[in-house]
């Protein structure tokens, strides 16, 4: 006879863990593509002041990783949304899975690549700056501050890119519930926008952004940031654990 | 003990009605064969079993658990078909890989056999198989995982004869070497008859026969002699199928309350006595309208 085995969640998402990072090499491929490209158009400086006199004219060039920062966050918004959609959800279930042990290690996985992603973002900053220097002859006065600000640039990089991980998540699992989410959502936000710009009431979605990205008491931010994912990915978690995959 | 033990299932899709009051128990280390017609439900029944899907109502206990979300039924059976997805960045090899740190009882060895055997390339990538391919490398999945409960929803999609053929021995010669409870579901019945000891045979979402493959064969008995005395015989009986075949000849299926208690009769009256294969008998029990497709044409 046979005899039957058990497993526990951890174990499950530990293996499932690792079989996404392998499963989804494509998506860390893409963000080195979008980095690239990120890198390119931030050598044109992302902002420029000069001034001038009789003899003399300065012409200053700002060059930073905004750009970067802003292409990374879209990139991680379309992995998290990516992995929920049902082909990756029916790879789960091909192999040992539960819906919750799925999302735990999905969240495991967008975790790590938003680590990945703020690392490389601070590092592509730097680089930035050494190709103006070197291939540009740009004369480069950095105004970065050595390791702990790297550091901190790293771990906030990180925090943004997983809150938005944890929103593209949502979104995605909204999607999986009911296609009309896909007009939905879009008429929504932009509808909000618009709403704002037309109308004198208070404005929520500059109160929103104040509120994640103005916040100057680092363990504030971290605290804001956390309870944000977790709530986000709890919602979404509570939603695709009821859902049906491969019908 | 019953590996599977299913009472009053129900699955509505859409406010359509796909299973039907299902009651049955499957006990441990069988091979059972599910049959039905197309859209009868088996399927739907599969991924119920496996926890893909959920039921509408009744009960379904896998492993004494609901195997909706149940990671110990996860870990202990696996749903194997042609449209079982690997994520496309893995090589064959890597699939393999991936599966063995899974499944507690992976057998490497004979994974890494069959795919040799079967001339599998290892750097070769999963969603570029042909049908038939396909079909052959899942079930290479199926069959070293040697999971306590192992199901095949229709195994052997796009397999050539000589393929399917091998992988009916595989499966044979590794339920020997590694007892467990199988479920296939098919359309070859005669191809699989042999491997099968029960049958479950369910219609419309609802369960029409469960039982050994022995017994199938006695359940119901073909004549065949000339119309009228064939008529006179089948007169109060179940008549599952009825034909003419040439002049004056009739050629009935009737059902058979015990075993061999109409063979007798039938000789004592005359009429010659053949077995019903059962991939027809079958087709007359899902088929609504006696008589069958010639009907369609009949009345034109």
């Amino acid at each position: 006879m046979m005899s039957l085995k058990t497993t526990n969640l951890i174990e499950t998402v530990k293996n499932q863990y690792f079989f996404k990072l392998k499963a989804n090499i494509d998506s860390f491929s893409s963000l080195v593509g979008i980095q690239i490209l990120a890198i390119l158009f931030s050598l044109g400086g992302v902002g420029s002041s000069g001034m001038g006199g009789a003899e003399i004219s300065v012409n200053v060039k700002h060059y930073s990783s905004d750009m970067i920062f802003v292409f990374t966050l879209i990139w991680s918004f379309i992995t998290a949304v990516t992995i929920t959609t049902r082909p990756y959800r029916n790879h789960d279930f091909s192999f040992v899975s539960n819906r919750l042990s799925s999302s735990l290690s999905n969240i495991l996985f967008l975790g790590t690549a938003s680590l990945l992603g703020g690392v490389t973002c601070i590092l592509s900053g730097n680089l930035v700056e050494i190709i103006a220097n070197v291939f540009l002859n740009q004369q480069v006065y950095s105004l970065t501050g050595g390791a702990s600000h790297i550091i901190l640039g790293i771990m906030i990089t990180f925090f943004y890119l997983f809150l938005f991980s944890a929103i593209g998540y949502l979104v995605g699992t909204l999607v999986q519930v009911s296609k009309l989410f896909v007009i939905v959502l879009p008429v929504l936000f932009i509808g909000l926008l618009f709403l704002e710009a037309s109308t004198s009431r208070e404005p929520f979605l500059s109160n929103l952004f104040q509120f994640f990205a103005m916040e100057p008491n680092i363990s504030l931010f971290i605290v804001k940031m956390v309870l944000t994912s977790v709530a986000l990915f709890t919602v979404s978690l509570s939603i695709l654990n009821r859902l049906e995959v491969r019908r | 003990m019953n590996v599977i033990e299913c009472k009053d299932l129900e699955k509505l899709y859409f406010r359509k009605r796909v299973l039907n009051n299902l009651s049955f128990s499957i006990e441990e280390n069988k091979i059972t064969g599910l049959i039905g017609r197309n859209g009868a439900g088996k399927t739907t029944l599969l991924k119920i079993i496996a926890g893909y899907i959920k039921e509408t109502n009744g009960d379904i206990n896998v492993f004494s658990e609901r195997p909706f979300n149940s990671l110990n039924v996860s870990v202990n059976s696996i749903f194997v078909d042609d449209h079982m997805s690997f994520p496309p960045a893995l090589q064959l090899g890597e699939i393999l890989e991936e599966a063995g740190r899974f499944y507690p009882n992976w057998n490497a060895k004979l994974a890494k056999r069959l795919f040799d055997y079967f001339r599998f390339d290892e750097k070769g990538y999963h969603n570029r198989l042909s049908k038939g391919k396909t079909s052959t490398f899942n079930m290479i999945i199926g069959l070293a995982s040697r999971c306590p409960l192992t199901i095949f929803d229709e195994p052997t999609t796009g397999m050539d004869e000589a393929v399917r053929k091998d992988f009916y021995r595989a499966l044979l010669k590794d339920y020997i070497a590694y007892p467990r409870t199988i479920i296939i579901s098919s359309h070859h019945v005669n191809e699989i008859e042999d491997l099968l000891e029960d049958v479950l045979l369910i219609h419309d979402g609802k369960k029409l026969l469960h039982l050994p493959i022995g017994e199938l064969k006695e359940w119901a008995i073909a004549i065949k002699g000339d119309s009228e005395t064939v008529v006179k015989f089948i007169e109060g009986k179940e008549v599952l199928y009825k034909n003419e075949v040439g002049v004056n000849t009739m050629y009935v299926v009737v059902k058979q309350d015990s075993p061999g208690s109409l063979k007798e009769k039938a000789h004592l009256a005359g009429v010659e006595v053949v077995s019903v294969p059962s991939s027809d008998l079958f087709v007359y029990l899902t088929t609504d309208a006696k008589g069958g497709i010639d009907d369609v044409f009949k009345n034109n």
